[in-house]
């Protein structure tokens, strides 16, 4: 275990390098450079001050080694546009993010798995109703629910049509109210399409189990049915949605690029797009680092929670 | 949960729905009432209009004309007294209006009809998808099936790099790719350039699955008389290892066409892919940004209507073969 | 074999019904309530404004980008002010003045017992210093052109503390009117740098609040980038309202940074802004108008705007002439040919919905002082503006649609605009297709806004379409746009000497326009010029929009300007009654 652990740690660090060197180099090839965001003021003076501040007028080998070396030492540089170090501002991002992506999850897993476990250990009406739903849920990418629940929320007013937080940050109180008011929208389009995967999933590995014999072998043996399908059957079925985590995790980093567009969530997603607008180079580095590293996270979380529900794994390691 | 049996009854809803969005789509010059790129100058956001077949009794399916009373109060009115009928089969197209532009789903900010412009941009979202996947389907078994074949350092080589790019965010890589580029191109230059992107991004799963099929097949007693009598690897992938993952070759193809579908659609929709006017599904719901106008005007959502009608036949096609659709595109 | 759980279904689906209808009460818009207005004592509270950048500099000298102007019209204060929405001047800072007859001096008699915020009297010192800055070399003020009369930069002097005599090398039809855009800098806080030449980096966006001193109506307390500006009471601030009581009544103003015109209606309707920094777009008319009904939002009709979206060539011979198409581009008849191939009566219902006027040049009749209907127009006219293509040897030879010269160079151009603007989306595309029909293709390209500015003064542009604002309603007050050797020049920049014969003459009829004191010559001058301007349209005009203007309803005492800033502009005698609207 130990093993694989180390094994996989390293290769989540060789991504997030990659990542970031690739999105630092891509954006200094790219036409245009951050100094446009000067504006009409600047002088010559200025723009090559700022150039220079940058390292735009050296080499771009040169440019990515000094950027290395700092970043080994979790110095990122400093955001052009915003005029600050980078780190605080992508961990700010991040953390709205994963506030976002993380009751995506959690919502997504417990509703998937619990109505997972529903449809497929009865049959009925019911069952086929939420497996309907399900497969149209799936079709449901969170870029067109977000927007209609949005078109919903500016229809009727039950939700702040967008955004994290409605007003200045002067109240200090308000916070967690302001929160539960603007993040079910986000949440919601976010989760869907996963949580009816993760339903699908477990339902069909549910189902599959509950035929098996050692199943009919315990309601021989009187457990109650609630038992039988809880502490027999689920068990061995996760597997099947525990494989799948680590990549659902990753498509949260995707699909919440949409959500957080298209519902004005500051994540890192929308700090991503404006920073490649603005050219702002080491932005743009940190924000791909930091995105490596979450899906690096995700998919070691993915990894052990396989190897923690399917011994074989941890075997063959 | 089985659909092996009674397969094509299974299949009938999602091959109707898919029908149903692709044949008018192809059929767009026919099919829409309207050219995409016409303005109805006093149609501005003008609802959709509504088709009428009793007047008094039944009648021949006519339309009353709708007329302007203020542009900026958005206000129309149905003119009762010059009902219009439907003309078929006039000037190449099935149905129009005849006196007055039909507008199926109503119009856009510039007054042009979103019901065409949904027909002519489908054809370009759709092409593009399905270009894209069969690109990198093409590049993936290719890839696949040598690492599957040859094992050893090459096997290693290309199972790595897909595994890295299968666990990149793809939403987050297509933008900055996108985003380095210049910004503005010409419509042709952007379709090429997306599909090399979607293709990029699309290999390594295909890759992986066809890596497996080809390194379990490579032990079969067939490969092995086929070697024996001196067939080159090469004739050897394309004419007897790779069709035997044709099952699974066509079931990603059909996978990836929802996905790419809504990276353009994603792309357009933050400015990153086709040139504003240019109509595709992603550059018609970059209209729905203004939420509250949308609010008043719920005919611009027709493209996401669309999109979901796609990506549920899809899914609901893969399903009844069997496989859920797990379709979690990291 | 099946099983069958006992889950109580229908427990669950009760709760859930609970839970949905729960939150649906909590959730659905409260009405918002009768508001108690106290005729003139509404004191206190928070006016929350949207911006759609962040300020570039706190430095007033140095950034004059709308953000900035903002915030220095909060913090800082002048020694006249134009009142925006009369017109007129004011004294401010100075209490009178006197002019002599020839309109060379001035004198300015400060107002006593003004204080700085950190409490140092504000003395004529202050003044002088102000100026001196303004003209530095080190500083590079973009106010600097404002501050000359006849050529020579305003002579000051300060024979006491609360007095300044200001000298013109000739008289000045504007007269203290350039006095309104030079807020009056602290010499305390200022000096030393002014003498280590760093004036121009002193006060960035990165100073310490505390650090910036001003005689305005508030005080900078906080800026955090890419969110807000917030700005609290200054409680040194001079002015007093009528009835003697202290300004501002505001207690604080935040400025949010909203760069996005969705992102910035929803958050007007939804009350978590109070106002936002332009107009109603046209398409959110509807929409705010519903708000209106509902009592969550106050619109008012500004009238007709004094900006209008303007389309231009780069006409700058050092940067173009090896470009082929400049042989016909900078032919005036090109640009009439596009005239008349543009109907802006089309334009107004296109692009504004019809809340538009149809307009020749940059004077709007929104600007009633200087506009003047004479001016020679262009009628929609596609023969005829395919006639005058032909006469400069445009033709369209190859039939592909568009026109080009007898040596195969087409009349084809990029058009860079900002991108982001729906009005620009709307006008660009009509653009293009009007010009198509007569032969001339154009490519639009949507540019960051701080990429097209970048462009424009560096010249390096085919064609611009944007809408430039230009500072003074008084002519005399945009000289860097009139003068060809000005600043806003823009289709040629700053040139040494006039390129064309009708610049020349643009020159001279603005010099002196500027500096006669006589009105009824000044308008005479100065429809001349407009009259010049239109015939060789060095810049498109097609419509000025009728300008609306939404805000909360518990903003007060709202003095509306079509200028900009519509509301702000007065925002030490606002007031708000009531806390925000909570959804």
């Amino acid at each position: 275990m130990s093993r694989f652990l180390v094994q996989r740690l390293f290769f989540c660090a060789v991504l997030i390098v990659i990542v970031a060197s690739s999105a630092l180099l891509l954006t200094r090839l790219a036409p245009g450079d951050l100094t446009t965001g000067l504006g009409s003021q600047a002088t010559a003076r200025e723009v090559s001050d700022a150039r220079a501040r940058f390292g735009l007028d050296r080499p771009i080998m040169v440019q990515w080694a000094a950027w290395a070396a700092r970043a080994v030492r979790l110095d990122f540089g400093e955001s052009f546009r915003y005029q600050q170090p980078v780190a605080p501002l992508v961990l700010q991002a991040a953390a709205n993010s994963a506030i976002l992506a993380g009751a995506a999850l959690f919502v997504a897993t417990f509703a998937g798995v619990g109505l997972g476990i529903f449809t497929g250990s009865r049959r009925g009406v019911m069952p086929a109703i939420v497996r309907a739903v399900s497969v149209a849920a799936v079709s449901m990418p969170p870029l067109l629910t977000s927007l209609a629940l949005l078109f919903l929320a500016a229809r009727t007013g039950w939700f702040p049509v967008g955004g994290m937080s409605s007003s200045d940050a002067g109240q200090q109180g308000q916070q967690w109210n302001e929160l539960a008011a603007h993040l079910p929208l986000p949440v919601l389009a976010l989760a869907l399409p996963i949580a009816a995967t993760f339903e699908r999933l477990q339902s069909a590995a549910i189902s599959e189990q509950i035929h098996q014999p050692f199943v009919t072998a315990a309601a021989a043996r009187g457990v109650p049915p609630a038992r039988l399908v809880l502490r027999h059957a689920w068990p061995v079925s996760v597997k099947s949605v525990a494989a799948i985590y680590g990549v659902a995790a990753g498509s949260l980093l995707s699909g919440s690029f949409a959500v957080e567009f298209v519902t004005a969530w500051p994540g890192l997603g929308r700090l991503m797009y404006d920073a490649l607008q603005a050219r702002d180079l080491y932005l743009v580095a940190g924000c791909a680092a930091v995105g490596g590293a979450v899906v690096s996270l995700g998919m070691l979380l993915g990894d052990v929670l396989l190897a923690l529900s399917d011994p074989r794994v941890r075997e063959m390691e | 949960m089985n659909g092996s049996s009674c397969v094509w009854s299974s299949r009938m809803p999602s091959l109707i729905l898919l029908a149903l969005v692709s044949l008018p789509v192809a059929a767009a010059p026919v099919i829409a009432p309207n050219p995409p790129e016409q303005r109805f100058e006093d149609l501005l956001y003008a609802p959709p209009t509504m088709i009428h077949v009793w007047d008094g009794g039944p009648a021949v399916p006519f339309v009353y004309p709708q007329r302007l009373i203020s542009r900026i109060d958005r206000r129309f009115e149905e003119d009762r007294l010059h009902p219009a009928a439907l003309s078929w089969f006039a000037r190449g197209r099935l149905v129009t209006g005849g006196q007055t532009p039909l507008l199926l789903l109503g119009a856009d900010s510039y007054g042009r009809d979103l019901f065409s412009r949904l027909l002519f941009g489908g054809r370009i979202s759709l092409s593009l998808a399905v270009l894209s996947a069969l690109c990198a389907v093409v590049i993936g078994a290719l890839l696949g099936g040598i690492a599957g074949y040859a094992g050893g350092w090459v096997d290693g080589l290309i199972s790595r790099s897909s595994e890295f790019l299968l666990v990149l965010p793809t939403m987050y890589v297509v933008l900055v790719l996108r985003a380095v580029l210049p910004l503005v191109l010409a419509p042709g230059t952007v379709f090429v350039l997306l599909t090399m992107i979607f293709a990029a991004l699309g290999w390594p799963i295909v890759a992986r699955g066809t890596r497996a099929i080809i390194a379990a097949e490579r032990h079969r007693e067939y490969v092995e008389a086929a070697r024996a009598v001196g067939i080159s690897p090469v004739g050897l992938l394309l004419r007897h290892l790779l069709p035997a993952a044709s099952g699974y070759l066509a079931s990603q193809m059909t996978l990836l066409i929802p996905a790419f579908i809504l990276a353009e659609a994603t792309l357009s929709y933050v400015g990153f892919g086709f040139p504003p006017n240019t109509a595709t599904w992603g550059t018609m719901l970059h209209d729905t940004a203004n939420v509250l106008l949308v609010a008043d005007v719920p005919w611009l959502l027709a493209p996401a209507v669309a999109i979901f009608l796609t990506v549920l036949g899809v899914n609901l096609l893969v399903q009844a073969s069997g496989r859920p659709p797990v379709q979690l595109e990291g | 074999m099946s099983i069958r759980p006992r889950i109580p279904l229908a427990g669950v689906l009760v709760s859930l019904v609970l839970v949905t209808a729960g939150f649906v009460y909590w959730r659905s818009p409260t009405p918002p309530q009768a508001e108690d207005r106290q005729a003139s004592l509404v004191r206190g509270g928070q006016l929350t404004a949207g911006i759609r950048s962040d300020p570039k500099s706190f430095n007033t000298l140095v950034a004059s980008d709308e953000s900035s102007a903002i915030v220095t019209s909060l913090i800082q204060a002048r020694l006249v002010r134009i009142n925006r929405a009369t017109g007129e001047l004011e004294p401010w800072l100075a209490e009178k003045w006197e002019a002599t007859a020839d309109g060379r001096q001035y004198t300015v008699h400060l107002r006593p017992g003004v204080t700085w915020s950190d409490g140092m009297p504000l003395t004529s010192a202050d003044v002088l210093f102000t100026l001196r800055a303004a003209r530095d070399m080190s500083v590079q003020s973009s106010l600097a052109d404002g501050l000359i009369a006849g050529g020579q930069p305003i002579g000051a002097s300060a024979p006491d503390p609360l007095t300044v005599v200001l000298s013109l090398a000739a008289p000045s039809g504007l007269g203290l009117r350039v006095l309104d855009a030079l807020p009056i800098l602290p010499r305390h806080k200022l000096e030393a740098s002014l003498t280590r030449g760093t004036l121009r980096t002193t006060w960035q966006t990165t100073t310490t609040p505390a650090d910036i001193v001003g005689a305005g109506p508030f005080l900078l307390s906080s800026y955090a980038p890419g969110q807000r500006v917030v700005l609290t009471r200054n409680p040194r601030y001079w002015r007093k309202a009528p009835d003697g009581s202290a300004l501002p009544y505001l207690d604080r103003v935040v400025l949010e940074i909203i760069p996005e015109q969705n992102a910035g209606m929803l958050r007007l309707q939804a009350g978590s802004v109070d106002m936002l920094q332009s107009e109603v777009r046209p398409e959110d008319y509807v929409t705010v108008r519903k708000a209106e009904q509902q009592g969550r939002l106050k619109v008012i009709e500004l009238g007709v705007g004094t900006d209008a979206d303007a389309f231009w060539f780069c006409l700058k011979p050092e940067v173009k002439k090896n470009d082929a198409r400049f042989a016909f581009v900078q032919r005036r008849e090109f640009r009439q040919a596009l005239s008349h191939a543009i109907d802006r009566e089309e334009f107004a219902r296109t692009v504004y919905f019809d809340e538009a006027v149809p307009i020749w040049g940059p004077i709007t009749p929104g600007n009633k002082a200087w506009f003047t209907p004479n001016v020679p127009r262009y009628p929609p006219d596609i023969a005829k503006a395919k006639a005058l293509l032909s006469g400069l040897g445009l033709e369209d030879r190859n039939g592909n649609g568009v026109v080009e010269t007898a040596a195969g160079v087409e009349a084809r151009f990029t058009v860079i605009t900002q991108r982001g603007i729906s009005s620009y989306e709307r006008g660009t595309t009509l653009l293009k297709e009007r010009a198509a029909r007569i032969g001339v293709a154009l490519d639009i390209v949507p540019l960051e806004a701080g990429a097209m500015v970048d462009r424009l003064q560096t010249s390096n542009y085919d064609a611009i379409y944007m809408r430039p604002l230009l500072s003074d309603l008084d002519p005399a007050g945009n000289m860097d746009f009139w003068l060809s050797s000005g600043q806003a020049h823009f289709w040629n920049l700053a040139q040494r000497t006039p390129a064309t014969e009708w610049e020349r003459e643009i020159d001279t009829l603005m010099t002196e326009q500027a500096s006669t004191l006589d009105p009824a010559r000044r308008h005479e001058f100065f429809n001349r010029i407009q009259q010049i301007f239109a015939e060789n349209l060095p810049v498109l005009y097609f419509a000025a929009p009728r300008l609306f203007y939404a805000h909360a309803p518990r903003v007060v005492h709202v003095v509306p300007s079509v200028l900009r800033p519509p509301v702000l502009w007065n925002a030490d005698s606002l007031g708000v009654s009531g806390p925000p609207r909570s959804n």
